[in-house]
């Protein structure tokens, strides 16, 4: 008796993870093994150096299109350059496949889905520790490419953000962005007052609107100069605004 | 008849200020020629009308003409030929008095170079200080500057509102001076108000006395101050009574009027003294027997009761 | 006639001492303003922004020459009008007090030139207080911050103006605001008009100003049907010109609100100064 209860649990568990994860018909994959090959298809990438063509679109927010340099080295380093100023997403910026698969985490292979006609496989990730801000992150991978299409990562104080990928080919050989769609909610400013003055007291009829809206970013890259052996100091230079700054 | 000329001819002026009658159907004559005194006590309504005659307010009633002309409707071209001083001599005190009369010059209808500006300091004794700002200016300065910018354009009519006010008898010597100068030399006409009759007595020809903004008499200076029309005043203790005996003997028509403690006669100089002795006859005490000249006794009484 | 007149009264205006307060005191605002906006301007522009950066990494300089002249600019509804009305409150009633009425209107010139030359020279004195106020904050944020792009926080929105896209709104902008100056300065003079001290005209117009503005700034229903119609609504409506897209209806609305104003207020004064009795 009890030896086949144990079986039976043991049997309901598998059949609910299988239910869970993949379906009970679908092809199970190995979800490390996508990941693994996605990493590796990343570390042939050192560096580069990109323009980015930044659009904004956040409902309070009007913001003229801008561009900025961006430069990036293994593992998430990020440093930009901007002539005028720039606003960029804070979250996802750094976005680099070896960075986020290099802390300790659990992945779940969730099955193949199509992504702008591109056949996908969705593997979950769930870091392991308390020190990551990451709760969880969605990775939809091109296994053809060894690609990340999506990513859907939520954070802890921050919340859920989304980054859509189109690649290009670079110098025949590297795949690299060249459209990220950043998707976010950004919470509606709460201003102190004084700064709005009379202006809007005339508007005051109007409902003052709250609560968080959901924000696109755009941003085109182009001009890649790929592995130029970018020297470290360039990513802890003056312009210390950036995303190390913010994150601290 | 050019030289009848009306320069200036008021007809039935009255201005109101809320209930006090300022200017009560007031008429009067300006020959070309004419250094015209204009008396009156401290209140009479000199200024008033001088402000009239300069558009600074409006009659309530009345017609004022100029060079012939109606004020109201040629003003500007009036006020080309109209120099003038009102009361106090006011000037933009953080200027220079030459500056002061630049400006002036400039919207005088006449343009006259600095050349004439600084004649016209000259005349009045100030060109050694045409540079330095009027609020450093004592009164009689500020006085002739009021005096050279009223003249500084030329004008044919001059209208002298009080402008010996505040001088030494030496600056007040010179304003007379110069007055006749204007008149006699340059043919000016001269409007001259004051509350000084010897000063009117001095350099105008014609005159005429005002008083609660009402004429009072008009007429030639020399007629007016003719000797032979003596003024006796007359100082009685009981006055009422006496004035009861006089108004019913053969002095009646001679008693012109009567205040509180005297009566005054128009009568000879030969007459003085039978006025006494009847009076006397009459058990009153005369305290006093003044003879003036009518017009003086006239015009202090009035000084008087105005101060 | 009108020409010589205005000259004059120009002339008399930059004579005067108190007519240099307010070009000292902008001049000193701004350095003060601006000095402080070194020190802690940073710090401020982070609280006010402290939402977007949760969202987003911010690269480059936004506490430029633009901001601070954009901040500069908001002084305007009342401590610039002070400095307006201690000369626009003393044209007419200066005069009466010294006297010179006397001297200066029996001239061949008429009433209506006078005070129109007085008009048109207070408001070219507000003009160039103006511009001297767009001169020095931009060009000392120029020289201590330099430029950069604009951000402007509204109460629910936020602009970011590309630099090249600043500018042109800075001199519509004090365009704008040098007409709401002259709304002020025809008031002042309005109340010139009236009495025969200048202190007068400047309290009677700070008064007015400053009760608008109360006004405006309470939120009860019978204020809110009148806001519409004080004047002082319409003196920021500048700010409109730092929104993308421009709502020019709205601007044009304004200026023609506000230069109905100035025409009222003019006509008024010159109703009252011609039938004035000229008795100081």
């Amino acid at each position: 008796m009890k030896t086949s209860a144990l079986k039976q649990i043991i049997f309901l568990l598998v059949f609910i993870i299988l239910l869970s994860v993949n379906g009970l018909f679908s092809q199970t994959k190995d979800p490390d093994v996508i990941l693994n090959s996605v990493k590796e298809a990343f570390t042939v990438i050192e560096d580069y150096e990109v323009d980015v063509h930044i659009k904004i679109d956040v409902e309070f927010l009007k913001v003229p299109e801008g561009d900025a340099k961006l430069y990036f080295k293994q593992p998430n380093k990020i440093h930009v350059e901007s002539e005028k100023f720039a606003l960029l997403p804070k979250q996802g910026l750094d976005f680099s496949p070896l960075a986020l698969l290099d802390d300790k985490y659990t992945a779940i292979y969730e099955g193949d889905t199509t992504i702008n006609g591109i056949q996908t496989c969705v593997v979950k990730i769930i870091p392991i520790g308390s020190d990551s801000d990451v709760i969880l992150s969605t990775l939809w991978i091109d296994q053809t490419r060894d690609l990340i299409m999506k990513v859907e990562s939520s954070r802890k104080p921050t919340g859920t953000y989304t980054i859509e990928f189109t690649y290009e080919k670079y110098q025949d050989k590297y795949d690299l962005p060249s459209l990220m769609h950043f998707s976010f909610t950004v919470d509606r400013m709460r201003l102190p007052k004084g700064m709005g003055g009379q202006l809007e007291a005339e508007n005051g009829k109007a409902k003052e609107k709250t609560g968080p809206v959901i924000g696109n970013v755009y941003l085109n890259y182009s001009n890649y100069i790929v592995n130029q052996n970018l020297p470290d100091d360039l990513f802890d230079g003056p312009k210390k605004e950036g995303i190390k700054e913010e994150n601290k | 008849m050019n030289s009848e000329e009306k320069i200036i001819e008021v007809s039935d002026l009255t201005k109101d200020f809320k209930e006090v009658k300022a200017v009560d159907s007031l008429s009067l004559n300006v020959i070309r020629g004419d250094v015209f005194g204009f008396l009156g006590p401290n209140g009479a309504g000199k200024s008033t009308t001088i402000r009239l005659l300069l558009t600074l307010i409006k009659p309530g009633a009345g017609t004022i003409k100029i060079f012939n002309k109606h004020l109201i409707s040629e003003r500007k071209s009036i006020l080309k030929d109209v120099g003038a001083i009102i009361e106090n001599p006011d000037f933009y005190m953080y200027l220079s008095a030459f500056k002061n009369l630049e400006i002036l010059n400039r919207i005088s209808g006449r343009e006259i170079g600095s050349k004439r500006i600084m004649e016209t300091l000259e005349i009045v004794g100030l060109s050694e200080r045409a540079d330095s700002k009027v609020k450093t200016y004592s009164h009689g300065m500020k006085q002739r500057l009021g005096i050279a910018q009223a003249l500084l354009h030329d004008p044919e009519l001059i209208i002298l509102d009080e402008p010996t006010t505040g001088l030494d008898p030496q600056g007040m010597k010179e304003i007379r001076d110069l007055i006749t100068f204007l008149c006699k030399e340059k043919n000016k006409t001269i409007f001259l108000s004051s509350h000084i009759l010897s000063e009117v007595e001095q350099v105008a020809n014609r005159m005429i006395i005002i008083n609660k903004g009402k004429k009072i008499v008009e007429g030639n200076v020399r007629d007016l101050l003719n000797a032979s029309d003596l003024k006796v005043s007359v100082e009685v203790l009981e006055i009422e009574n006496a004035e009861q005996l006089i108004r019913q003997s053969q002095w009646a028509d001679k008693l012109i009027s009567r205040n509180e403690h005297t009566m005054i006669f128009n009568i000879q100089t030969d007459e003085i003294a039978n006025l006494n002795k009847y009076l006397v006859e009459n058990n009153f005490s005369v305290t006093a027997i003044v003879p003036t000249k009518s017009l003086e006794t006239y015009f202090l009484k009035i000084t008087e009761e105005a101060v | 006639m009108i020409r010589p007149l205005v000259q004059i009264e120009l002339y008399k205006i930059f004579k005067k001492w108190r007519t240099y307060i307010g070009f000292i005191a902008i001049g000193g605002l701004v350095i003060i303003i601006e000095t402080a906006m070194l020190f802690e301007g940073q710090k401020s522009l982070d609280f006010m922004t402290r939402n977007l950066r949760d969202s987003f990494a911010f690269f480059g300089n936004l506490l430029n020459g633009f901001l601070i002249s954009y901040l500069i600019l908001n002084m305007l509804a009342v401590h610039i009008p002070f400095l307006i009305t201690l000369v626009a409150g003393d044209l007419l009633a200066g005069e009466a007090t010294a006297g010179t009425y006397r001297i200066l209107l029996t001239r061949p010139v008429s009433r209506f030139q006078v005070v129109w030359s007085k008009f048109l020279a207070g408001n070219i004195y507000t003009l160039s207080l103006v511009i001297w106020l767009g001169i020095v904050s931009l060009g000392i944020g120029a020289i201590m911050f330099g430029f950069g792009e604009l951000i402007v926080i509204g109460k629910d929105s936020i602009i970011i103006l590309d630099r090249a896209d600043v500018l042109w709104r800075f001199l519509f902008a004090y365009a704008f605001a040098a007409l709401g100056m002259s709304v002020v300065c025809s008031l002042a003079f309005f109340f010139s008009s009236l009495v025969e001290n200048a202190i007068g005209p400047i309290i009677a117009t700070m008064s007015v100003i400053i009760v608008f503005i109360i006004i405006s700034a309470i939120n009860i229903e019978i204020f809110r049907t009148i806001r519409p119609y004080l004047f002082t609504n319409y003196i920021l409506s500048w700010r409109l010109l730092f929104d993308t897209p421009v709502d020019t209806a709205k601007i044009v609305e304004a200026v023609i609100i506000l230069l109905g104003h100035i025409v009222v207020l003019f006509g008024i004064t010159a109703i009252i100064f011609k039938r004035k009795d000229i008795l100081s």
